[in-house]
């Protein structure tokens, strides 16, 4: 079976689309409203869940405002309007636990068939009697449920578009490791002058360019839906279009030489050259200013609460898949390359 | 000969090259007053975001023009001479190094052209002229490799700048960023790991540019 590892990339690739898109998402709170309290009034808000279904088991539904980690009322009613929409009450007590004039508290609902959702930032509460005291902000949070079956956490801002942790993440892995196989190749021509291996180099380097040029897309589709546009002229999104560019340079570069010899030998030396800057330009530069990307500019990267063990089932399979798939059509392209470069021979010798 | 009497000796060539063909140097200082009377003229007055990025990008252009001649400018019988005599990494030094002067020279003159013309705004004038001294070495580096690339092809001057420009980047980003630091736009008191990075950057660029071009130069 000398194939194993293409059926392994085909396998992993159909595993990641079916269960990427498939597995649902945990239920979790979508909006709220009104977003505005003052200090001991009767407070009715508007609750609207995503896949939640209130109305399922209206009993077990349980709710609080929490502020900061210590302190939180628990709701003294709780209406369910329809599977998705919930009133909930709350008695604010006349006095913040905190100094601040103003306090953003979360909204947390908890059920037994949904498990626990939580909406941070919910409500600005106002202190309109000045008095500071935790008196009335009891921490009742307890006995939580998890949601029991097979999903993926519900975020907000980024919701369903957490999906694209499979696709556009291991995009970017498969395009660097494609690319160092494209330099180790180019290297090997250099040592051995071998056409063989500059057909190689050439062929992987393609993929990994559209491997890149798909990173950008499916980044720019994620982020009209996060950040509000296709492209916000972020340091991430402009030094990965750079990083195209020095390989579109490449095929440019190849192209304009008439001599097979000398193309594929100063396309391999630039090819070597323009590897060594692929990482200044993907993970050195976007950490100097500000980004608006997940582990640049201080925000936070794939980890911690985003990135659960449900979804690492599904992501390190698309990783290895998208690898192996981009390597298969690398060798595919090379296969005509080579033919090609054959009855091109044949021909001459005729 | 050893590796350093030719490299001297290489050097030493390229100084007398450019004296005897004087319009090329002069040619690249009139390019650089020129565009900053551009600059200045389209500005009136500059502000300080401007000063940084313009100075930056004038700087790129003419040490684009002034190092692409470098392998260009090679006739192919006198490279043919340097083959046979010379070791190949005493002959991408010798490059990087004369074109280092070079680009120095051409940055404090556009430092001069533009405290005279534009005013100048640098607070930490230290770390300016460190940054100049950086940017130089890195400008050089990169566009003299590029440019024995370039050199290899007919329409070499398209080349150069679509092989270079975006390499650069890394660079030129890095350099806007830390003298934005040196005029005081932004205070930044960890800019030591922004000259760290740069000095990497040389470092690592010109490793690559040794290793790569004794497979380069002989056709």
């Amino acid at each position: 079976m000398k194939h194993w590892w293409k059926i392994l990339g085909i396998f992993l690739m159909i595993y990641s689309i079916v269960a990427g898109i498939g597995i649902p998402l945990k239920p979790g709170i979508y909006d709220a409203s009104p977003s505005k309290a003052n200090t001991g009034e009767q407070f009715t808000m508007n609750a609207v869940g995503y896949l939640t279904q209130f109305d399922k088991t209206p009993d077990d539904l349980r709710a609080w405002l929490k502020v900061g980690n210590d302190f939180a009322i628990a709701a003294n009613s709780i209406g369910v309007k329809n599977e998705s929409t919930l009133n909930v009450s709350f008695q604010i007590p006349n006095n913040l636990p905190t100094k601040d004039r103003v306090v953003d508290a979360s909204l947390i609902i908890d059920s037994k068939k949904n498990g626990y959702a939580i909406f941070p930032s919910a409500v600005f509460i106002t202190n309109t009697t000045q008095q500071t005291s935790p008196e009335g902000w009891n921490n009742s949070i307890a006995d939580m449920h998890e949601f029991k079956s097979m999903a993926f956490p519900y975020r907000n801002i980024l919701q369903e578009t957490i999906r694209n942790l499979f696709y556009h993440v291991p995009l970017w892995f498969g395009m660097m490791i494609i690319f160092l196989i494209s330099a180790i190749n180019s290297g090997r021509f250099l040592m051995t002058k071998n056409q063989k291996f500059d057909h190689k180099a050439s062929a992987y380097a393609s993929v990994g360019t559209l491997f890149g040029i798909l990173g950008l897309v499916t980044g720019a589709i994620w982020a009209k839906h996060t950040w509000g546009a296709y492209w916000s002229w972020d340091i991430k999104q402009n030094m990965s279009a750079i990083a195209m560019l020095v390989y579109l340079a490449y095929f440019v570069l190849r192209n304009s030489f008439e001599e097979s010899e000398q193309s594929a030998r100063i396309g391999a030396v630039y090819n070597i050259f323009a590897f060594v800057t692929l990482p200044m330009l993907l993970f050195v530069i976007p950490r100097l200013t500000d980004s608006l990307h997940p582990g640049n500019g201080g925000n936070p990267g794939f980890g911690g609460e985003d990135l659960d063990n449900n979804m690492r089932m599904v992501f390190y399979p698309a990783i290895i898949g998208f690898t192996l798939f981009g390597a298969w059509m690398a060798t595919i392209l090379y296969r005509i390359e080579d033919v090609k470069q054959r009855i091109e021979d044949r021909a001459f010798y005729e | 000969m050893n590796f350093s009497t030719q490299i001297f000796h290489l050097i030493k060539k390229e100084f007398i090259l450019e004296w005897r063909q004087r319009y090329a140097l002069s040619g690249i200082l009139l390019y650089v007053l020129a565009t900053v009377f551009i600059v200045y003229s389209s500005f009136v007055r500059v502000p300080d975001t401007a000063w940084n990025s313009t100075f930056w990008i004038i700087i790129l252009f003419a040490s684009v023009n002034a190092i692409a001649k470098s392998f260009i400018g090679e006739s192919g019988n006198r490279t043919l001479y340097y083959y046979s005599l010379m070791n190949p990494y005493a002959v991408i030094l010798s490059k990087m190094i004369y074109n280092t002067l070079l680009l120095l020279i051409l940055c404090l003159l556009c430092y001069a052209a533009f405290s005279f013309i534009a005013g100048n705004p640098v607070q930490n004038t230290g770390l300016f002229y460190l940054i100049l001294f950086l940017g130089g070495t890195g400008f050089s580096i990169t566009f003299t490799f590029i440019s024995a690339i370039a050199a290899k092809s007919k329409n070499n001057a398209t080349l150069m700048a679509i092989l270079s420009f975006p390499i650069i980047i890394p660079i030129l980003m890095t350099l806007i960023n830390l003298s934005a630091n040196a005029l005081g736009m932004i205070k930044n008191t960890a800019y030591t790991n922004d000259i760290l990075i740069l000095i990497a950057i040389d470092l690592i660029l010109v490793g690559m540019a040794l290793i790569l071009f004794p497979f380069l130069w002989r056709d």
